[in-house]
């Protein structure tokens, strides 16, 4: 969509091939050799003047030199000329199979957010555990711009978060939870590096990470352990991760030391699957009964658990990757960050919008408006669905987002529309449903929040 | 839901932000090739001119034979020094190639990949988040981060870490007020800057000009006048002003108040002078003037965020993206990363609305999934006939429950 030139379309692998090709195109490596014969013609001709030492022998050694000395650098020049050559010709299938487009060039929303730009990448480089990248960058990011503070306060309406954390005793999780809890509240009243709490959250997702590779190790123990220290607010998330872990390592136990490779003795295998459920699946029995119920009775399967209808219980495949995730998912929402990089996501979300951005500024170049100006986009962007992370509502009148100030009203008739459109709609205090035949009053309309 | 169309990959419109990738390997493999030609056309020159000299020298016996001999060590060591200084750009030259490649190769990884859902373009993103982010960090001159990063990564052909480097080595000396660095960087580059009008050499020259005045001393003004006639009074044509204001720098003392003398020899002039360079060697190189994770971001950013993102009040979305859990990841733009730095940028354009299927409300005034409340109900263990609400917690009776229709 940007550009009109229809011959011309990025090709990389078009322009792979044709770069084998041009690799074997004269360079200027090939000038340096041609060199080498010029030095040979001047040192043969040094040696024989100053072999003889007559003025003779000299003068005709000289005007001998003079012609192969041109030809030689004539030789070189010719190289050089191939060699641009194979210059031009890189040129020209970068041209034809990486059509330049240019980007947009005149305003730069985020100039002025040098800091929280930094911050996002400190906190991306920590939880992608790129640990020693991100303290050479806070240690870069510190030393070379003390000057640079932005104090944008916020408004600390991100994620409430339960602090209250009942984890005292628990292995491992005492060095890590030790320190105040790294949310937007903590770190929101400024948003430079030094603010920042970046040895708290490195404990944290070193914490993250070692149970997680720990998972890929088969290993639910750690994870049980997190996720039993933070039940409380798993649960008010509606996440069964506690109880999908230990349901899970019921199911390892199960299976044997043939297929876990634990230790073969009272903790492993049935018996130990069997003690380990008399141990913990006491606390699930008001919330999931019959899963228990279900896990205990394929003990009768035992001998042949594939041929028996519990076999999808107990084929742990995917199992391990998928509470990996929940893991991961559940882990970062307690910290009230998102399971992905945000940066990771704007970035690639970014790429995919950005010819939108190029249409529209194109288009509109000609009336010198500008794309920032506005609350809203003025043209769509069109993104994947697991780019959505929230609810959309656009009025079917207004054809206009709602949002806090003009939020979404149910009608008494279930239908919804923005509060200015139903009061637009409005004859006193009366409206008429513009989708079906049902009339409404204005105090019966009520606020919804989707 | 255009959904289908949204995740295909389209590489003419996909590889913008890729563009500098080629472009500047490009650029310096021409700007190699030139200083090749130059160091050329000067040391052949030289050695053929004094050739025929020597050569007409000996023959009418004005040239001694072992003046002669003196000659051809001079035209040898020249021709040698030629030799070594074309072998290095030849090696340079077949470095920018081997880059080439591997860029070309990294792109191509995207040729088979058609949809954004594909997991090899999950990788595939991940490392251009890698490189635009080693580009952020050396553009501000981050170059300990941008390497380790880079090296952390196996990249280091993805990236311009030499290039920025230098760059950022001249803009380094720029402010601590040294402009040599930065003629020399000019004099490699005369015939280009001239081509794009950059002052930048005026300006480096105004400023050597400002300091000799700033010392104040008899000898370091009759240098400054000296100077001015050879650097400054030749552009009087095309910087008019500029040079009518240095010469009337000679009548003001470094503590005045006037303008613009002050800002003259105010010190960040230095700073002004820095960001003029690094302007003008962007521009060389065919960078663009502000780093690419600028334009990824605000393109990004706007495209995600919603009116919810900074409303005060929690909504009941946050849609489930996997179907593993109904439990939900926080949204990108209201994680703590992005937040701060999303709030002035515009919320994504939306024709449609985008929500869950069978809506019903509860009596709080919240929206849900018909499915999210049962499974949810389920999980909590909830009795037959009651749902809870996922953000608050209250429960409710079914029968409390109202269908909503979006239309």
């Amino acid at each position: 969509m940007v550009g009109a030139d229809t011959d011309k379309h990025t090709d990389p692998k078009g322009l792979q091939h044709e770069l084998d090709h041009i690799n074997n195109l004269p360079q200027l490596s090939a000038a340096v050799s041609n060199v080498d014969k010029i030095i040979e013609l001047l040192t043969a001709a040094r040696e024989r003047v100053a072999g003889a030492l007559d003025p003779h022998t000299a003068s005709l050694t000289m005007t001998k030199l003079q012609n192969p000395v041109k030809v030689a650098f004539e030789t070189v020049n010719v190289n050089l000329k191939d060699a641009s050559q194979t210059n031009k010709a890189t040129g020209k299938a970068l041209d034809k199979f990486f059509p330049y487009k240019p980007l947009p060039a005149d305003h730069d929303a985020m100039a002025d957010h040098h800091p929280l730009i930094n911050r996002a990448i400190a906190m991306h480089l920590l939880r992608e555990g790129q640990f020693s990248v991100a303290s050479t960058f806070i240690d870069d990011a510190q030393s070379a711009s003390p000057y640079n503070i932005e104090g944008t306060p916020s408004d600390g309406q991100d994620e409430p978060m339960d602090e209250d954390d009942d984890d005292a005793g628990v292995e491992g999780e005492a060095d890590a939870e030790a320190s105040p809890p790294v949310t937007a509240s903590s770190s929101s009243d400024s948003h430079d590096l030094s603010s920042f709490q970046s040895q708290e959250l490195q404990a944290k997702f070193s914490e993250m990470y070692r149970v997680l590779q720990e998972l890929k190790l088969r290993n639910l123990v750690p994870a049980i352990a997190w996720a039993r220290a933070n039940s409380a607010e798993l649960e008010a998330r509606g996440s069964n991760l506690e109880f999908e872990l230990s349901k899970l390592q019921y199911v390892w136990l199960f299976k044997g030391p043939a297929v876990n490779g634990l230790p073969d003795d009272q903790q492993n295998g049935r018996a130990g699957a069997m003690a380990y459920a008399r141990d913990n699946f006491g606390r699930f029995q008001s919330r999931h009964l019959p899963e228990i119920q279900q896990l205990a009775s394929a003990v009768v399967f035992a001998p042949n658990i594939t041929g028996s209808p519990y076999r999808s219980v107990f084929s742990t495949d995917g199992a391990f990757s998928e509470v990996a995730s929940s893991f991961t998912r559940e882990f970062c929402s307690l910290l009230g960050l998102s399971a992905e990089s945000p940066l990771y996501i704007a970035a690639t979300a970014g790429a995919l919008a950005l010819p939108w951005l190029i249409k529209y500024t194109t288009a509109t170049k000609a009336k010198g408006t500008e794309w920032t100006t506005a609350n809203e986009l003025a043209f769509a962007t069109p993104l994947p669905e697991r780019m959505m992370y929230h609810s959309i509502f656009v009025c079917p009148v207004a054809k206009e987002q709602t949002t806090e100030d003009n939020p979404p009203m149910m009608i008494p008739c279930g239908h919804v529309l923005a509060r200015e459109t139903v009061t637009k709609l409005c004859k006193g205090n009366r409206f008429k449903c513009p989708y079906c035949p049902s009339e409404g009053q204005l105090k019966d309309a009520r606020l919804i929040i989707l | 839901m255009a959904d289908q169309e949204a995740s295909k990959i389209n590489l003419d419109n996909h590889l913008l932000l890729d563009q500098p990738l080629l472009r500047l390997p490009y650029e310096l493999l021409r700007k190699n090739f030139r200083s090749a030609h130059f160091t050329f056309e000067k040391d052949s020159t030289f050695v053929k001119n004094l050739l025929k000299e020597t050569a007409n020298g000996s023959l009418n016996g004005r040239t001694t034979p072992q003046d002669v001999v003196k000659n051809l060590d001079t035209m040898l060591a020249r021709i040698r020094g030629m030799k070594r200084k074309l072998s290095a750009y030849a090696d340079e030259e077949t470095r920018l190639h081997r880059q080439v490649d591997a860029r070309v190769a990294h792109l191509r990884e995207l040729s088979g990949v058609h949809t954004v859902d594909d997991v090899k373009y999950d990788a595939w993103s991940r490392q251009r988040l890698d490189r635009l982010l080693v580009d952020y960090l050396l553009r501000h001159g981050y170059n300990a981060s941008a390497t380790s990063l880079a090296e952390e990564r196996q990249m280091v052909d993805l990236v311009d870490i030499d290039t920025f480097v230098a760059m950022s080595k001249i803009r380094k000396s720029l402010e601590d007020r040294s402009v040599q660095e930065a003629l020399a960087w000019c004099n490699e580059n005369k015939k280009e800057l001239r081509r794009m009008h950059s002052n930048l050499e005026f300006m480096l020259r105004c400023q050597q000009f400002i300091e000799m005045r700033r010392a104040g001393t008899p000898a370091k003004m009759a240098e400054a006048i000296a100077h001015a006639k050879k650097y400054i009074a030749p552009f009087n044509d095309t910087y008019t002003e500029e040079v009518c204001n240095m010469a009337g720098l000679l009548a003001h003392l470094p503590d005045t108040k006037q303008e613009p003398y002050e800002s003259l020899y105010s010190l960040e002039r230095w700073t002004k002078l820095a960001d003029v360079f690094v302007e003008a060697h962007n521009k060389l190189l065919g960078l663009p003037s502000f780093p690419l994770l600028h334009t990824a971001l605000s393109s990004g950013l706007s495209a995600l965020k919603t009116p919810a993102c900074h409303s005060s009040t929690a909504t009941s979305s946050s849609r489930p993206s996997h179907s593993t859990s109904l439990t939900t990841s926080v949204c990108p733009i209201c994680s703590t990363e992005l937040n701060e730095l999303a709030r002035n940028v515009p919320y994504a354009h939306h024709s449609k609305s985008h929500v869950e299927h069978d809506l019903l409300l509860l009596p709080n005034g919240r929206v849900y999934g018909k499915d999210r409340l049962e499974e949810y109900a389920v999980k909590a263990g909830l009795p037959p006939g009651q749902v809870r609400d996922l953000v608050t917690g209250e429960s409710f009776a079914v029968d409390k429950l109202k269908k909503v229709f979006i239309t």
